[in-house]
């Protein structure tokens, strides 16, 4: 009886080790608390969307991580049993990259940076389109032609972002202006107040903002004023206001990274060449209010209403132009691209030429100011 | 003398070191005891929790080595407020001093063509005297225009924070960081060495606890240290001994801030190579720094020790966060509890617990006179 | 650029952003006219943020969010109360300690809070008739909340008590020589813990300000240093509940027009703006003539223990 016992226990055991060596465990490194509506937010948000997906896998996570503390983080979560580890912040690239070589048997994936190792990949799910759109948007919109822009910190995406918002303004709106307001942090609401109560005093009517609260939105509401919401969906926090957004939806990619693992296709060998840029084609970013509601329904008059002669389409409303540009770059056959050339810095200089797009290279080192920005730019060239 | 039941206490003039031992650790002791009911808050067996966090951390060498290289900024910073608070000088401004170091330490390291063997000296020498720089201004400021060495120590770390800012996102930004707010990384000659297995950067270790020796030293055996002792014990004393206040005050705030500008130069050489966003250079060091130095009871020697008592809790709240999943904001109300039960336990160690037969005592108000 | 609008903007969000930092200083002044230092005031507004939001959230009344971020703001100031007059610590440590103990609770406790837009907020006032005149109009009764002017009538309330009333006889003498006031029949120990939880009251209604009308959300950390900026502005305002009005609101002023500005001079320069100018102007208050005024009430960071002359 007893030898039996233990036949059936060791096989068990053996059986779940079996399970165990197809399991995967990921172990998630964030660099801001997980409540802070925004980056961090969405990329956690999407790591309990795959967690329930697959019951192979499980994951852990790690909030508020100082960016030169990764290597302890990674040290941590390789001994606690994690075999793929994702970084979720610029600043952790080099102490990654360090991991990854120390750790041959670990997956890696370092999100927003440029170095990657035989495993260790990089990735980045990116705006520039949908501000874009929200620029269309925006320029309709706007009575006084001044647009306001809370912006956190003065880098490439961020450039990148305002250059695409402004872009699009212009479109529909060339005389508007995009005003710019830098907080110096991805996460100080009253920094943002007063950053928009600033715009607010200098005539701005519509707002649009790259940092990880909802304030400016709050703000633009008590006012009256219409903006967009960003990162997370921010219908909820002012409904007649918020107009569109942006949305982010990293389940996407982590989706498809985590399963091509689990297939084998992804080893500890091969993700030198693996870059993720994902884009509005492959469903990693949306435009919207809230998912699903491209533009709130109570600015969708305005936006019929107000008819530019476009030199492509002709005569045609905003809200209908947001559909046509929508559909040229979610339809896998991308066919437009906001910095399409002729476009040219605020300073006069041609930066793209007619009929060209800009590499990735030049999207992510980004530093010149599209035409109609208005505001300090540290670092123009 | 006070009675509390069969307990009399009485007062005496100066704790002993038994006294001050005892009581030092009783409070953590109940600190650590106060913060088991945060753990049952998440569901957790306090006692299981600190088991598996003490095995977590004192596992392996590579894991214990992380409470080491927490305890280095603490150890130089901590010594350095010993020698302030024992001044009365309140320098709240640690953080800024050490990110003062870290800024001219990474300028010698980017842009000061010396030749490579003199790149780390020059470094931690630069790192000493900016740090040091930051904080004699506000001494001159507290001895010539009566400024209050509490805010201005403090509004100088906001002022130190917006330079750094400045610094990684204008002029200093690195040509290779693809337009990120970060300087290029150091060179070689830069870096500190580690010991083996780890990420303890041995120079600045030494430094620190170099440093304590040295400061220890000063403030027993010199004349320096005699100054010091007497302008913090009273002012008055002081003036009737004819010393020279602004000096004392410069001078002693210049080791201070120094010591704690030597604690941004092993981070930025040790850790980071490279000088990035203030609040990833510094995980509030220098605030964490003043516990280290009031739990030290004013000796350097002992802040090495405190030091590591808090850099085991560093360590530890790296543990908990990830093996037990435990919110990150737990660390800063374990750092308030432990300095809370520190100060309400402080007048014990003024009083002598007796017992004793139920008498007719004498109830009066006694107090320390000690301070 | 249009001057008027200019003016018109810049005081409105002086007064907006200087009602945290008045109700602080009015509570922080009591407390040290008493002679204790409290540098906990910026746990002691981060847990009255806290306080404020998550019962505003829950029962749907701003009022008594406020309420409860005045009472949790008054016990933390108790417990300094009681380390400090009782057990006679280190002020300024017991006050540290109360800074980090606060950010760390309030940050734990709301981490289920964090995200969600405030169901009722404070309502933003438009006084009837005032708010039509031309330029004080949008300047003074727009876009302010209830606070804005209770803030300014306790301020006036404050200072009548302070320096027109037996009992401000008695907390300034509390202050400035316990040892006498003590001989002449004041509790000494009495005084200082109720103008210490006062201190605490007003700090957790500051606070609550921040998380039910300032910016109606919770977020961790969303005192960001307004704790500290109380500390000076207390001294800044040589301990007198009238001038620390001038002094809440020129740093309201700094604060907006460190945005405000950014389209002339370098962002990172001007966001150092206000923690320079509290350093300046406490050199410059310190300096010359001004010094007799501006003295610190004696007692201060002095625990008393009676017997003792």
């Amino acid at each position: 009886m007893k030898r039996v016992l233990v036949a059936v226990l060791a096989v068990a055991v053996l059986g779940s080790l079996a399970l165990a060596a197809t399991k995967i465990k990921a172990g998630f490194i964030y660099v801001g608390p997980i409540g802070d509506y925004g980056w961090t937010h969405a990329h956690d948000v999407a790591r309990r969307i795959v967690d329930e997906k697959y019951d192979w896998l499980e994951t852990v996570y790690v909030e508020s991580v100082p960016e030169g503390e990764v290597e302890t983080y990674i040290d941590l979560l390789v001994r606690q049993g994690c075999n793929v580890i994702f970084t979720t912040s610029f600043g952790f690239m080099d102490g990654t990259l360090a991991a990854a070589q120390r750790y041959p048997d670990v997956i890696f994936a370092h999100c927003s940076g440029f170095k990657r190792w035989d495993n260790m990949a990089t990735y980045m799910a990116d705006f520039y389109q949908v501000y874009y759109l929200n620029g269309l948007m925006a320029g309709a919109l706007t009575k006084t032609g001044k647009i306001g822009y809370v912006a956190a910190f003065p880098i490439p995406e961020l450039k990148r972002h305002i250059s695409a918002f402004t872009i699009g303004v212009r479109e529909v709106n060339p005389k508007a202006e995009v005003h710019v307001r830098w907080i110096y942090e991805w996460y100080n609401p009253a920094a943002a107040k007063e950053a928009t109560e600033a715009l607010i005093a200098e005539g701005c009517d519509v707002f649009a903002f790259t940092e990880d609260s909802p304030t400016v939105v709050q703000v633009a509401a008590e006012k009256r004023l219409p903006s967009f919401g960003h990162y997370s969906p921010m219908y909820d926090f002012a409904p007649d206001y918020v107009v569109s957004g942006q949305i982010v939806h990293w389940d996407k990619i982590y989706e498809d990274f985590l399963l091509k693992i689990y297939k084998g296709v992804y080893t500890t060998k091969n993700l030198a060449h693996v870059d993720y840029w994902w884009l509005l084609a492959q469903g990693a970013v949306e435009v919207g209010a809230k998912p699903g509601m491209l533009i709130n329904p109570k600015y969708e008059a305005a936006l019929k209403n107000y008819v530019i002669n476009h030199p492509t389409f002709g005569k045609i409303s905003v809200y209908d132009l947001v559909y046509i540009r929508l559909n040229q770059m979610a339809d896998p056959g991308i066919t437009f691209d906001p910095f399409q050339g002729p476009v040219y810095d605020r300073k006069g200089n041609l930066r793209v030429p007619e009929g060209m797009w800009m590499s990735y290279d030049a999207l992510i080192t980004m530093e010149w100011a599209a035409a109609g920005i208005v505001g300090p730019w540290p670092g123009e060239p | 003398m006070k009675r509390l039941g069969p307990f009399v206490l009485e007062p005496r003039l100066a704790p002993s070191r038994a006294a001050v031992l005892g009581v030092s650790l009783g409070a953590v002791i109940l600190a650590l005891l106060l913060a088991s009911v945060v753990f049952y808050g998440y569901g957790r067996n306090p006692w299981q929790a600190y088991v598996q966090i003490g095995r977590g951390v004192f596992g392996s060498w590579p894991s214990f080595s992380e409470v080491l290289r927490r305890a280095i900024p603490l150890i130089l910073c901590g010594v350095g407020l010993t020698l302030a608070f024992k001044a009365q000088f309140w320098n709240i401004g640690a953080e800024g001093q050490l990110l003062a170091g870290a800024v001219a330490a990474t300028g010698v390291a980017l842009f000061l063509p010396v030749p490579e063997v003199w790149r780390l000296p020059l470094m931690f020498l630069s790192g000493f005297l900016a740090g040091g720089i930051w904080a004699v201004l506000p001494a001159l400021l507290r001895v010539k225009f009566a400024v209050n060495d509490v805010i201005s120590t403090l509004m100088l770390n906001y002022i130190m924070i917006y330079i750094v800012e400045w610094l990684v996102h204008g002029p200093w930004k690195g040509p290779t960081m693809r337009g990120f707010a970060y300087t290029d990384a150091f060179p070689m000659s830069a870096r500190l060495s580690y010991l083996p297995q780890t990420r303890v950067h041995w120079l600045t270790l030494a430094l620190g606890i170099g440093a304590a020796l040295v400061a220890a030293v000063l403030l027993a055996r010199t004349r320096f240290g005699y100054e010091v002792r007497v302008v913090g014990q009273s002012t008055e004393a002081a003036r009737y001994a004819g010393i020279n206040f602004t000096a004392v005050f410069a001078l002693v705030m210049l080791l201070s801030g120094g010591l704690a500008g030597l604690a941004g130069v092993g981070e930025v050489a040790g850790i980071h190579w490279r000088l990035r966003s203030p609040a990833h250079i510094s995980m509030g060091y220098g605030y964490t720094a003043i516990i280290v130095a009031w739990l030290a009871r004013g000796s350097p020697l002992a802040a090495i020790f405190t030091a590591l008592l808090f850099g085991l809790i560093f360590a530890a709240g790296d543990y908990m966060k990830t093996a037990l999943n435990l919110p990150f904001q737990i660390t800063g109300v374990f750092n308030g509890l432990i300095l809370f039960c520190l100060i309400s336990f402080d007048i014990l160690m003024f009083w002598r617990v007796r017992l004793s037969k139920r008498e007719k005592a004498w109830i009066g108000q006694a107090g320390s006179s000690a301070r | 650029m249009d001057w008027t609008s200019w003016v018109i903007s810049t005081v409105s969000r002086a007064l907006a952003f200087g009602v945290p930092l008045l109700w602080g200083t009015l509570g922080e002044i009591y407390a040290e006219r008493a002679g204790v230092v409290n540098l906990g005031v910026e746990g002691m507004m981060i847990l009255g943020a806290f306080m404020a939001f998550a019962v505003t959230q829950s029962v749907g009344s701003p009022g008594l969010g406020l309420f409860c971020a005045a009472m949790v703001g008054g016990v933390a100031a108790l417990v300094h109360a009681f380390l400090t007059v009782t057990l006679r610590a280190n002020q300024y440590v017991a006050g540290l300690a109360l800074s980090m103990f606060g950010l760390g609770l309030a940050g734990l406790l709301g981490r289920g809070w964090e995200g969600k837009p405030l169901s009722s907020t404070l309502p933003y006032l438009t006084v009837p008739g005032l708010s039509r005149i031309p330029v004080l109009g949008p300047m003074l009764f727009q876009d302010q909340t209830v606070l804005t002017y209770i803030g300014l009538v306790l301020a006036v309330l404050l200072w009548i008590l302070l320096f027109r009333t037996r009992w401000g006889v008695a907390i300034r003498s509390v202050g400035e020589n316990p040892a006498t006031a003590d001989a002449l029949g004041i509790n000494v120990t009495l005084v200082r813990y109720l103008c210490v939880v006062f201190g605490g009251l007003l700090a957790g209604v500051g606070g609550g300000y921040l998380s039910v009308a300032y910016r109606p959300a919770w977020t961790e950390g969303m005192t960001a240093g307004m704790g500290w900026i109380v500390i000076a502005l207390t001294i800044f305002a040589a301990w007198d509940p009238l001038q620390a009005i001038w002094g809440a609101f020129f740093f309201g002023a700094l604060y907006h027009l460190s945005y405000r500005l950014q389209a002339f001079l370098a962002p990172e320069l001007l966001k150092l703006m206000p923690y320079f100018f509290a350093v300046v102007v406490l050199a410059a208050s310190g300096f010359g003539r001004a010094r007799w005024r501006r003295r610190a009430p004696a007692a201060l960071g002095v625990p008393y223990v009676r017997g003792e002359r």
